[in-house]
């Protein structure tokens, strides 16, 4: 077999390394990978190539032979006329796909965490700080498991009453309204939503909904309604216990255990 | 001797296949603390503990939850009048129904947590356990392959058969007697909107769309294909349609009064046998017979109309126009289209579904129109907008409403911002009609076909009628179940109130609309959140000036090239 022209090989590597990154890890491991990485690795990988074609005068030399071959031996006269139209073609077709493209409407960026204000609000009444509240019912979980269950039972009622044409029967947040609602409804069946937040945070994501969001990290267009306009402070309490009760997460404390 | 092998090693994988298909329908286990368990936990909040379809959420819920108690199911492979099958069941579980808040559980109950659940609702109602035979299963053996040929025939059907009664003329649901519908318990009931596949209870193919025929849907007002609820059952085609000549001539000679009456004595025979095999009596051979060749009939129609119902709806839902898929208003030079012109076809719509308010009361839970669709077009000084929207019922402010005595009515209002936010993070007006920040509304009533005012906004109890009301120019119509309502307005205005258009500028864009038939009234409506829509630029004539600029460039380069080499090559060789 003919040995590859070193040309050949410099081509193989760029075009190679390109379809590795953009398709093997990207496509088949499936860890995509953003354009401006992909771009910045080929021109880790393109410098790498230069600078090994360029410490020997030989080797520059190897190097350009077959371009030089192309550009004016009679023997390369099909290869030279084929590239001299395909070059200028692509650069058209390229140039114009990149003119005539469409612009496209700016993504709106979202604060997926919002920080809560210090003191926890029920209406205008002053419930403790954010940092202390605690469920005022969670202390049944081990007290009196009866009332417990009928504070649950209570908060299933209201959730089914209000929360899950939304939030969905699962508690996944794939209600039948939530498709059309964006951004989506929060999925409770998620580890990192009911773990990650004390139960004060709740009250307040329910008692204030989306109008209650600070203002940093805007645009908010969540439809979460103002629940305390509709619903007690215990029914607010009674639901969060039935959102941890039904997932089986926990939410966070600081208790004496930290 | 090779041979036999191949032959034999082919059985068996037949029978492997034979024996998996036959696995596949299964039946379910004995009820079991298990399916009480997942039941109480996934289930009753809507179907309730007792299975009568009274859970807490069920009063916020139509189409209601299926009462179990009673053993009526619409969503069934068996014939008329039969219990479903355990499959039938963990299909549905497992599925959900599309257009109601019955969602499917696949993903979050297991295969055998579902099945228990079967079990457990078939305790619900004691003729599960009394009946000794297993369903009789609809056949779809004799399939008639979806044609041009089999839908036309299915539409004259659709015509013959009286669909046209509840479905509209179009399918639209919006037949004269959609609004007077109620279910064995007496709730309200729309008939399905047949040109929104995706809102079908039991799916939309072609099979699902024939068992409904034949099985009918228990407990609703769409009957079974069977007996006297189907026009001239006992008659085959051909006599069928002879004898709806016959009925449409004022004067019948002697003869075809006999005819017509052997006809009818016909027809009463095999509605008889129907009715006696419903009741599980012992059918003669001969009976048989009658009854055999009736629904060989029925069957072979029902392929055709259902047939022709699958060609009413597109495959799918289409994308509704978030991200990329914008509404795009399209550049016109001179006048623009009025609401009839052909033009419009030539636009693909934004397609903006709809959800109930329920955020704040009176909130509507329970929409009754799936969606919006929208194309614009726009030139050097004014943009005009077509809105169609789906509403079985014409409601034009003659019903008032219970509770606030004011009139129901349809409408729909359109909702921008004010001001335009600049930039990503620049906050928008509160989706439900605006709050700090204000919104511009265009609002459309039913009783005013012909005008569309502009309100100002900064909150949903909180709009103002503009005091100085823009020329804005409306067309709208109402025809089989459809609403188009076509708004056209200069892009600016002297108003300081009203929104300011520019090419090029993305602006978002709200929807509200009521059916009044469904109560719809100030806060209780559907609603959009905030979509996106852009007066698409005109694009720039520079994408026919640079690349061929650049292709040319690029040639000559390549040339310059091999002449720089060309005569450096000769220049060695001299100096050789």
């Amino acid at each position: 077999m003919k040995r590859l022209s070193l040309f050949t090989i410099c081509l193989i590597i760029l075009v190679g390394s390109w379809l590795v990154l953009r398709f093997v890890i990207g496509g088949v491991i499936s860890v995509p990978i953003p354009a401006s990485v992909i771009a910045m690795y080929m021109g880790l990988i393109l410098i790498a190539v230069l600078v090994h074609i360029s410490v020997e005068d030989s080797l520059f030399r190897e190097f350009l032979r077959p371009i030089h071959e192309t550009l004016v031996d009679d023997k390369r006269r099909v290869r030279r006329r084929v590239i001299a139209v395909l070059i200028p073609f692509f650069l058209l077709g390229y140039t114009y796909s990149i003119i005539a493209q469409r612009a496209n409407p700016p993504g709106s960026p979202r604060d997926a965490h919002p920080s809560p204000p210090l003191e926890l609000t029920y209406k205008d009444e002053v419930i403790g700080t954010m940092q202390d509240v605690v469920n005022p019912f969670r202390h049944y979980e081990k007290d009196d498991p009866e009332a417990f269950k009928a504070h649950v039972e209570n908060g299933r009622r209201v959730y089914h009453q209000n929360c899950f044409p939304c939030h969905g029967d699962h508690l996944d947040g794939q209600g039948h309204f939530a498709p059309y609602l964006q951004p989506l409804p929060a999925n409770f069946q998620d580890p990192g939503i009911i773990p990650n937040f004390q139960e004060s945070f709740f009250f307040w994501r329910i008692a204030k909904g989306g109008p209650g969001l600070p203002a940093a990290g805007t645009p908010w267009d969540s439809a979460m309604p103002i629940w305390e306009d509709y619903l007690t402070k215990d029914e607010i309490w009674d639901v969060i216990l039935f959102l941890s009760d039904y997932t089986g997460y926990q939410p966070r404390t600081f208790g004496e255990a930290h | 001797m090779k041979n036999r092998n191949v032959v034999s090693l082919l059985m068996l994988v037949f029978g492997i296949l034979c024996v998996l298909t036959l696995a596949h329908a299964q039946n379910a286990p004995e009820a079991s603390e298990k399916g009480k368990e997942v039941y109480e936990n996934s289930c009753a909040h809507c179907h309730g503990t007792e299975g009568r379809g009274d859970g807490s959420a069920a009063e916020n819920l139509l189409p209601k939850p299926r009462d179990f108690t009673r053993g009526l199911y619409k969503i069934r492979s068996t014939e008329s009048g039969q219990l479903p099958t355990d499959q039938d069941l963990f299909d549905i579980i497992t599925e959900g129904m599309p257009g109601s808040s019955m969602p499917g559980w696949e993903t979050s109950l297991s295969a055998d947590d579902r099945w228990e659940v079967v079990a457990y609702i078939k305790t619900f109602y004691d003729g599960f356990k009394e009946s000794e035979t297993s369903p009789r299963v609809i056949s779809l053996e004799d399939k008639i392959p979806y044609s041009e040929e089999s839908v036309e025939i299915g539409k004259g059907l659709y015509v013959d058969l009286g669909c046209v009664e509840c479905h509209g003329n179009v399918g639209r649901g919006d037949g004269t007697s959609a609004p007077t519908l109620t279910d064995e318990w007496g709730f309200q009931t729309w008939p399905a909107n047949l040109t929104q596949g995706w809102n079908y209870r039991g799916g939309a193919d072609t099979e699902d769309i024939f068992k409904r025929f034949i099985g009918g849907l228990a407990g609703s007002p769409m009957p079974a294909f069977e007996g006297d609820s189907f026009l001239h059952f006992g008659l085959t085609a051909e006599e069928s349609t002879r004898l709806s000549e016959l009925e449409n001539k004022d004067e019948m000679t002697a003869a075809e009064e006999e005819a017509s009456e052997q006809f009818y004595e016909k027809m009463d025979a095999a509605v008889d046998v129907a009715l006696n095999r419903a009741e599980g009596m012992e059918l003669s051979a001969a009976e048989q017979q009658t009854y055999n060749n009736a629904m060989k009939v029925v069957y072979e129609k029902s392929w055709h109309l259902a047939n022709y119902v699958k060609s009413l709806s597109p495959e799918k839902r289409p994308e509704s126009a978030i991200g990329n898929n914008v509404l795009r208003s399209q550049y016109v030079q001179g006048a623009l289209p009025a609401m009839d012109d052909a033009a419009w076809e030539t636009l693909q719509s934004g397609y903006f579904p709809l959800v109930g308010q329920i955020v704040i009361e009176p909130r509507q839970f329970n929409p009754t129109i799936d969606s919006v669709n929208v194309k614009s077009f726009y030139n050097d000084k004014e943009t005009a907008f077509l809105f169609t929207w789906d509403d079985r019922t014409n409601t034009v402010g003659d019903e008032t409403d219970e509770a606030t005595g004011k009139t129901l009515e349809d409408a729909l209002a359109i909702q921008f911002p004010v001001k335009v936010p600049q930039g990503p993070t620049a906050p928008k007006p509160y989706f439900l009609w605006g709050g700090r920040l204000p919104v511009y509304l265009w609002h459309w009533k039913a009783s005013a076909p012909e005008q569309v005012t502009e309100l100002t906004a900064k909150g949903i109890n909180n709009a103002e009628v503009q005091e100085a009301q823009g020329e804005l120019h409306v067309q709208s119509a109402y025809t089989n179940g459809q609403y188009k309502l076509w708004v056209k307005r200069s892009l600016k205005t002297d108003d300081k109130k009203d929104l300011q258009l520019e090419p090029g500028v993305f602006v978002p864009i709200a929807f509200s609309a009521w059916d009044g038939a469904n109560g719809d009234i100030d806060t209780k409506r559907v609603m959009t959140s905030w979509y996106t829509f852009v007066l698409e630029p005109v694009p720039s004539s520079r994408r026919f000036v640079y690349p061929p600029l650049i292709a040319i460039l690029s040639l000559g380069l390549l040339f310059g090239l091999r002449a720089v080499v060309q005569r450096r090559n000769s220049e060695e060789v001299k100096n050789m």
